[in-house]
């Protein structure tokens, strides 16, 4: 069994890292310093992301599943990406397709777009991890053991759907170790190759989202400055304005549309746009309606005119992402081409003109993003060139909250670098008011209903006091994989406020933990056997970490503080030798709770040594700046602050 | 509340060279950002994220004018807060409260063009008042940069920034608004051409 084989000292994991695409995915590593994209049995690098449900309940992934899409269009999911993180009424999950849905289980239900199938109802999140699955599978037959893995998303990605990608990997039984933004991973990866420094553009157009970055890669630190995009644009808009074209000559109206001819001119647009890049013109031979086949002409010139405004609305995200950033198109040493529609020769006329200059696309687009993760991955895993590289990426749409009146305060603007935090105040309206609710939306538009709802936060607890003098002190933090995370606290009793997270769209950590539960043949037994192999690599984790700070830093714990640590230490080393789950955990509080501040000031003296003698500004060294950073080693690290008392 | 100066250990100054303060963010941020502590202990992870939020906010305060005059001025205890300050000369309320009846003329008449040469205008002489602003501190704290509790500044000369910030305020929002706009001329100009 799996599980077990992560204590086999022979084979050590390793790490990988997947670009979970609209229309093709695929998994890479690491070997030499050089990312290399790993190839299924077939010897194929790229694994159509279609899943297909047969009657008996085998699930077929990949081309196998491409296959079926034709003769099974409802129980064949293609282009999954699309519905992530999505509601069942979002126009997005509305469009042309071929698909059933289920209904939802009423009003307690988290709002997920489910797929009907075969009577079942599928998250889009179970159908990501089955293709994460096969991908798991596939490096594992190269690599034998499979390390932390990191997974790419569309940098234009909301809070939910980036959720809904961690939980596909979670599922998968992945240990996800972060999330990276697509273009920001292709620029790792060009970056790594040309080793040449300055501003770049990454235009990421792929099956179904649109990304642009603007980023400064300076001496292996690759700072992105803004990103725009649109998370319902791609390849697939362009297949989908063909099939309504190829629909229509075949007579099919929208009435006498069946799932089966939806796929058919789905699959024949498809082809066609992948001949257009070659050729001029072609003929497709297509049933129609009342019997019979008609051939239909496409010319280069029929489709170029078709797609012309879907490629247009690139332009808008670009001219606003370069405003954004405060630079101009001459301004750029490079504009780097990722995703499979930046094949299309009008694509690639089109970002010409845009800014001016030829576009690079010499790393295949298709796979330029897998070997960047892959990159990432290493990295983050701690066998890659550590010290000389380091990805700093942004904030794609702004955080706010709905006030009075539904109108949207931003609390966070777009393209504010991640982590970050900020910290609002707010109080109560009511006399013994004990609860209070915040409803948190993501976007740039004034209303938050023209937003996107995240989450509604209800915070209970608060003790009962008159109207208006609470103080309720929320703390909003975004990690390093774009996720957001809530806390609060009662400033004038100091009380830690119970947040509980409803999130809009998605599921909630219980919802995984039940699919977890019944992807797990044996159930609660394997889920066990998991947890205890999880929570044992982190003890080991924790244990090596520790013993290589005492190696460098013991001069920094304080009388008393070191034989704390080193009990805590010993006492975890003994659990993990154990089998009980709970204990290690609690012996990992312990040792964490012995070291919090230890840990605090040896980050701080990591940071007087990376700027010391290092002067920066208009007087010589100051002694202003020096005391400033060793004023702060008193000053615990705190969120940033944005105090607004309201 | 923290002082973005102290955070990333350069020199308070009005006038800081935001080429070598980007430079200092980034070599910070390659030792204690979360992805160099991967893998570390909890503590060490949290210390890591909240320093390096703390790094980022201090960069985001810095860069820009509002802000970083916002925390040269707490450094000498003068404490100012938006809404709070003084309120601008009527004549100067008058002249942009005409700015902004021709901004929303504009916007309704779908008139980039005006916008733009509004928009420039106004970024014209914001970047005048961040000058007066650099000189009022420098006049108030000769020699550049400042000790470190402020010993030695002429507060009267640090009052005169007060309602200069004030002005900034009214400025960037308004640059604030023309951007809104901006984005809705190109959305709706690809809207359509969508048809």
């Amino acid at each position: 069994m799996v599980l077990f084989e992560i204590f086999d000292p022979k084979a050590a994991p390793r790490p990988i890292g997947i670009d979970l695409g609209t229309t093709n995915s695929l998994v890479a590593y690491v070997q030499d310093g050089r990312p290399m994209a790993i190839q299924d049995c077939d010897l194929e690098v790229l694994l159509p992301s279609v899943v297909n449900y047969d009657e008996r309940g085998n699930v077929i992934v990949g081309r196998a599943a491409q296959r079926r899409a034709a003769s099974q269009p409802k129980e064949t999911i293609v282009s999954v990406k699309r519905f992530m993180g999505r509601g069942a009424n979002d126009p997005e999950t509305r469009r042309l397709g071929p698909y059933e849905f289920a209904a939802s289980a009423g009003p307690s239900d988290a709002n997920v777009v489910r797929f009907k199938v075969h009577g079942k109802a599928l998250t889009p999140i179970e159908v990501s991890a089955e293709i994460l699955k096969t991908l798991k599978k596939n490096a594992e037959d190269k690599l034998q053991k499979v390390g932390g893995v990191v997974i790419t998303v569309p940098a234009y990605f909301d809070d939910a759907q980036r959720q809904a990608t961690k939980d596909a990997g979670r599922l998968a039984g992945l240990d996800v170790l972060r999330l990276i933004n697509e273009p920001t991973a292709a620029a790792l990866a060009y970056g790594l190759e040309k080793k040449k420094d300055g501003l770049f553009a990454v235009y990421d157009l792929g099956g179904g989202t649109f990304d642009i970055t603007i980023l400064v890669l300076d001496n292996g630190i690759f700072q992105v400055r803004s990103t725009g995009g649109d998370s319902a644009l791609g390849g697939d808009d362009m297949d989908r304005a063909l099939a309504e074209m190829l629909l229509a000559r075949m007579g099919v109206t929208e009435a006498s549309r069946s799932p089966d001819v939806v796929r058919l001119a789905l699959d024949a647009a498809r082809a066609a746009k992948h001949a257009l890049t070659e050729r001029d013109a072609l003929e497709l031979e297509l049933p129609v309606a009342g019997g019979g086949t008609s051939v239909v002409a496409v010319t280069r010139a029929d489709f170029e005119a078709l797609i012309k405004p879907i490629v247009e609305r690139t332009g808008v995200a670009c001219r606003r992402a370069l405003k954004d950033a405060g630079v101009a198109p001459s301004d750029l040493d490079g504009v780097i081409l990722v995703g499979g529609a930046t094949r299309v020769p009008f694509v690639r006329r089109y970002v010409r003109n845009l800014f001016g200059r030829e576009p690079l696309a010499d790393i295949d687009p298709d796979q330029v993003v897998a070997l960047g993760a892959a990159v990432q991955a290493d990295l983050l895993a701690g066998s890659g060139p550590r010290d000389e590289v380091l990805l700093l990426d942004v904030l794609p749409l702004s955080l706010g909250i709905e006030t009075m009146g539904g109108v949207t305060e931003k609390i966070l603007p777009r393209n504010t670098t991640i982590p970050v935090g900020a910290t609002q105040t707010f109080t109560t309206y009511a006399d013994n008011q004990t609860g209070f609710e915040l409803h948190v939306v993501q976007g740039e538009r004034e209303l938050a209903a023209d937003c996107r709802s995240l989450a509604k936060f209800t915070l209970k607890g608060i003790p009962p006091m008159p109207a208006g003098l609470a103080r309720l002190e929320v703390t909003f933090r975004v990690d390093a994989d774009g996720l957001l995370h809530v806390t609060a606290k009662e400033t004038t009793t100091s009380i830690e406020q119970k947040v509980e997270v409803k999130p809009t769209y998605g599921l909630d950590d219980a919802a995984v933990e039940q699919m977890l539960l019944d992807a797990l043949e044996h159930g609660e037994e394997d889920l066990d056997a998991r947890r205890l192999a999880e929570a044992k690599v982190e003890a080991e984790r924790i244990v090596l970490a520790t013993a290589k700070a005492l190696e460098a830093d013991a001069d920094l714990l304080e009388r008393g503080e070191k034989e704390r640590v080193e009990r805590a230490l010993k006492g975890l080393r003994e659990a993990t030798a154990g089998s009980n789950a709970s204990a290690i955990q609690n012996r990992i509080d312990e040792l964490d709770h012995a070291t919090h501040e230890w840990a605090g000031r040896r980050m701080n003296r990591a940071v007087a040594r990376a700027i010391e003698g290092k002067e920066v500004g208009t007087v010589e060294k100051s002694v202003a700046g020096a005391k400033g950073i060793e004023a702060h080693l008193a000053a615990e690290g705190h969120a940033a602050h944005q105090d607004q008392g309201k | 509340m923290v002082d973005p100066f102290e955070t990333l250990g350069i020199a308070p100054s009005f006038d800081v060279d935001l080429t070598s303060v980007e430079k200092r963010y980034r070599e910070l941020q390659r030792v204690l950002h979360p992805d160099r502590h991967v893998g570390g202990s909890p503590a060490d992870r949290r210390a890591s994220l909240g320093k390096a939020v703390e790094v980022n906010e201090a960069w985001r305060l810095l860069r820009d004018p509002i802000r970083r005059a916002e925390a040269l001025l707490r450094r000498h205890g003068v404490r100012i807060e938006e809404g709070k300050e003084p309120k601008p000369e009527p004549e100067f309320l008058m002249e942009m409260m005409e700015q902004r009846e021709a901004l929303s003329e504009a916007r309704a008449s779908a008139d980039p063009a005006k916008v733009e040469r509004l928009a420039s205008a106004v970024r014209k002489r914001e970047q005048e008042v961040v000058a007066r602003v650099a000189a009022a501190f420098a006049r108030a704290v000769p020699g550049g940069a400042m000790a470190v509790n402020g010993g030695g500044a002429t507060s009267g000369e640090l009052d005169k920034v007060v309602p200069l910030i004030g002005e900034l305020r009214y400025y960037r929002r308004f640059l604030d608004e023309v951007s809104a706009i901006e984005d809705g001329f190109s959305e709706k100009g690809s809207a359509v051409s969508n048809d």
